[in-house]
């Protein structure tokens, strides 16, 4: 009873087999089973896609080339023509994202991005990748955006500071925002369906009547918000991806 | 929250719990899937489906391309046609006029021709009328020399000589 209306409880990864690679414990879980499954159903997916291809597209097509089109436009206006190269790696991103979030919707299924360990590695990733793209791209020229150009000297001295903590601090922010609006997205939900059970222990068959009525269109219209939300955060963080590698591909602000 | 100790002493809160049993593995296996579906998609369907919209863009290109050289050939035909139809008009105008022409020279030239006919009539007819007349005028002087001799003779008994009747008369008829 108590495991089953614990709203945490579904947060919890269980080791499904060992496996241990030069010391490194790194057991295929509940997760990893998870990502691999949200990443087999993408390839399925965009297998069907790329099936067939004719000029006038089938629906699989079309879907395949709306979900292309939307990333590709999105890098498009962000980064403009220099940030072609990454529209596989932003489109990866906000699929492996968007499926996580969309599998984590169903009942019992987990979802990998609520936890922080997965989330933060990808915002780290993301982080790293802009800072190596930019010394790539424009050596040591890139912590130019450190410095704000058109801004007082004496001015400098506070805003270089400001400018380099909410540079650091945008790991933390984007790997948090989907950990957090995961986590606290599925928390809501099992806390309202768990007012179902505990209103009918204490109230008896009104208590069940009042739960059917009131708060199962409650969860209703919570799930129908988490499906926003899962695209929503996908979304994000493809969009921020993009935004943070304009600090390395574009022009200097 | 009247659950909020059950949760603490249930389940804890895994996300940060099992961070240091489960975050090595979640890394590795988040790296390994995210790989796979990188290359996946890198490599194999988002070059199909760019392909296959690239393709979709130069077919409609090749159409509208096509389409605007038939447009333009359409407009040639009308422009060529509408040069046809300026010549045929103008050539129609051309064989009205010299026809006008010529139907008018025929007819000034039978209008001439009549006219001359009728003026020689006319002449002719004056000439008559004028020889009539002076004819006739001979007659009256004659009548009238005539007539004044043998009134002269009557009156004075003697007959006048011709010539000076003839003098008389033609002097009191005015001539």
């Amino acid at each position: 009873m108590r495991i089953a209306t614990d709203p945490m409880h579904q947060f919890q990864i269980n080791k499904l087999f060992d496996l241990n690679i030069g010391g490194l414990d790194v057991s295929f879980t509940t997760s990893a089973l998870w990502m691999v499954i949200g990443v087999l159903l993408l390839i399925l997916v965009l297998a069907l896609a790329t099936a067939k291809s004719s000029t006038i597209p089938s629906r699989m097509q079309s879907l395949g080339e709306i979900w292309y089109g939307f990333i590709a436009g999105i890098v498009k206006d962000v980064n403009h023509a220099p940030g072609k190269p990454f529209i596989p790696l932003v489109f990866s991103l906000f699929s492996f994202i968007f499926v996580a979030n969309l599998i984590g919707l169903m009942p019992y299924f987990f979802t990998t991005t609520s936890h922080i360990a997965v989330t933060g590695f990808m915002a780290i990733f993301t982080i790293s990748l802009v800072i190596v793209v930019g010394l790539i791209k424009k050596g040591l020229g890139f912590f130019k955006i450190f410095v704000p150009s058109g801004v007082p000297v004496v001015l400098l001295f506070i805003v270089t500071p400001i400018e380099i903590i909410s540079f650091l601090s945008r790991p933390i922010s984007l790997g948090m925002r989907l950990f957090a609006n995961m986590l606290g997205g599925h928390v809501a939900l099992k806390v309202f369906a768990g007012f179902v059970p505990s209103l009918a222990v204490a109230l008896g068959g009104i208590g069940m009547l009042m739960g059917g009525l009131l708060v199962v269109p409650l969860i209703v219209g919570v799930t129908a918000l988490e499906f926003l939300v899962a695209f929503l955060q996908a979304y994000v963080f493809a969009m921020l991806t993009c935004v943070y590698l304009n600090d390395a591909l574009g022009e200097a602000h | 929250m009247a659950t909020e100790t059950a949760e603490h002493a249930g389940g804890g809160f895994p996300p940060f719990d099992q961070i240091a049993t489960t975050g090595i593995s979640q890394v590795f296996w988040l790296i390994v899937t995210f790989a796979v579906l990188y290359i996946a998609s890198a490599y194999v369907f988002l070059p199909k489906i760019r392909k296959a919209m690239e393709d979709r863009d130069g077919a409609i290109k090749a159409d509208v391309a096509k389409a605007a050289a038939l447009s333009a050939k359409a407009d040639e035909s009308v422009k060529q046609f509408e040069a046809q139809i300026a010549a045929a008009r103008a050539n129609a105008r051309d064989t009205a006029s010299k026809a006008k022409a010529e139907a008018d020279a025929k007819t000034a030239a039978a209008t001439a021709a009549k006219e001359a006919e009728l003026n020689a009539r006319l002449a002719a007819a004056e000439a008559r009328i004028s020889q009539t007349r002076a004819a006739a005028m001979a007659n009256v002087s004659a009548v009238a020399e005539d007539t004044a001799a043998a009134i002269a003779e009557k009156l004075t008994g003697v007959k006048p000589s011709p010539a000076a009747v003839k003098t008389a008369v033609s002097g009191a008829m005015g001539g």
